[in-house]
């Protein structure tokens, strides 16, 4: 049994151990109401910078607090495996750093990475031109360095993923921005942390392509009202179109410092 | 026309009059000219388009430079590393095939695969068809087609001599090729 969980890549730590205690933890749901220095309907200050990974064809950066992701595109080029498709494919791949969450995260222990990656991979899947590389994949790479929330991961994911498309030079429709959001009884937060997702009772996440104001991916998780979860859109949808201000300044800045 | 900087997803401003065809980087849809990259639009012609400095996969009609990897009776194996003049990353080169049937246009049935490419020659060739799964279809039925760069056995860089031969300079044996035409003649 031992034999078969021990993981041969990687240095391992020590057979047991433990997760740093801290003063201010298990505060019952207080998480709610004392973790927010911003407005209900503001969202953490995004970095975002294009074209940090020198070998990739085209990368980016994306930094709001305490989430922070590294996304590399490569491609297109010929897909090996598959079959003839007359459409290009797209291959989104999430993976946590060790270190990225409070807890040492092992590498292939659960599927909240893929989970990540599906949800990636819906949001930015139609603002592609698929149908202008044909028998190619375009692989898309994330690294979480530090993790504030699934929601927030795979909002900055989505963001980041688009970004880098555009920074690579690949056709897309639109550039695709996107925005989580809680709800608390009638209470909505946009972007939550870790701490208020675990105590709301309910998430939405909207990605959307604010230049062809059309949706291209809605995640709803827990339990929301139906109102509740179309106020949510809307704010969301409000908060995509600063999103996507921020991701065209990046762009265009990192164009006019290139040579 | 400004000549700012476009983002995907941004509508062209076009002037009035009949609108252009729309090359690279450009689409139509609900009635809007949106831009598809990051770049400027500018005119090629009739053609209004983003130039596209990035390598991108072959289609038909692209101009291919190639490595022969791979000899069989039926056809040659090409690694494709350059696509319509834009070198592709290393280690991300596409497939192709040159069946004996597409290396030359005159006396197909008497092709020899063997007297035409050798393994690690440099070919010049245009797509024809994606092909299947695994590989492009590519053609060199073209006086400016054909192996550009080839090694003779003792190792010299061979010159070609006429259309289907080339000779090396360090021991003058004549090898056979299906050469490309220099530009420059």
């Amino acid at each position: 049994m031992a034999q078969s969980t021990f993981d041969r890549r990687r240095v391992n730590g020590p057979e047991e151990s433990f997760p740093p205690v801290f003063d201010d933890e298990d505060d019952g749901g207080l998480g709610w109401v004392a973790m927010r220095n911003r407005g209900a309907e503001d969202i953490r200050p995004i970095f975002l910078q294009p074209g940090l990974v020198s070998q990739a064809n085209g990368s980016a950066y994306i930094e709001t607090e305490n989430t922070k992701l590294a996304c590399a595109v490569y491609g297109p080029r010929q897909s090996k495996t598959t079959t003839y498709s007359e459409r290009g494919r797209l291959n989104v791949e999430v993976k946590f750093a060790p270190f990225s969450c409070v807890r040492r995260r092992a590498p292939l222990r659960d599927a909240e990475d893929r989970a990540v990656a599906i949800a990636v991979h819906q949001s930015i899947v139609s603002s592609i031109c698929l149908e202008l590389f044909p028998k190619s994949t375009i692989d898309v790479f994330i690294v979480v360095i530090e993790n504030d929330g699934t929601e927030g991961c795979i909002a900055s994911g989505s963001i980041a993923a688009s970004t880098a498309l555009a920074d690579a030079g690949i056709e897309m429709l639109g550039l695709v921005a996107s925005c989580s959001a809680s709800v608390r009884g009638d209470e909505i937060r946009l972007d939550p942390v870790e701490k208020e997702v675990a105590a709301a009772d309910g998430t939405v996440i909207l990605a959307c392509m604010p230049a062809l104001s059309s949706v291209t991916n809605v995640y709803q998780s827990g339990r929301v009202s139906a109102q509740g979860a179309l106020k949510c859109m809307e704010l969301c949808q409000g908060r995509c179109i600063d999103v996507h201000a921020v991701m065209a300044q990046s762009l265009l800045s990192s164009r006019a410092s290139m040579p | 026309m400004t000549s700012e900087t476009l983002l995907p997803g941004q509508p062209v401003a076009l002037p009035l009059g009949p609108s252009p065809t729309l090359g690279a980087g450009l689409y139509a849809k609900d009635g809007h000219v949106r831009a598809s990259l990051v770049g400027v639009p500018r005119y090629e012609g009739p053609t209004l388009a983003i130039s596209r400095a990035r390598p991108h996969p072959p289609t038909t009609n692209s101009v291919v430079l190639g490595v022969v990897t791979r000899l069989s009776p039926l056809q040659a194996t090409v690694a494709i590393s350059v696509v319509d003049g834009l070198p592709l990353p290393a280690g991300e080169e596409f497939t192709g095939v040159i069946r004996s049937q597409d290396v030359r246009a005159t006396e197909k049935d008497k092709v020899r695969i063997g007297e035409c490419f050798r393994g690690g020659d440099v070919i010049k060739g245009t797509v024809i068809s994606l092909g299947d799964a695994r590989s492009y279809y590519i053609t060199t039925a073209r006086n400016d087609l054909g192996v550009i760069f080839a090694t003779s056995e003792a190792g010299a860089t061979m010159e070609p001599v006429s259309w289907q031969a080339m000779r090396c300079p360090r021991t003058g044996r004549i090898e056979k090729r299906k050469c490309a035409k220099p530009e420059n003649l």
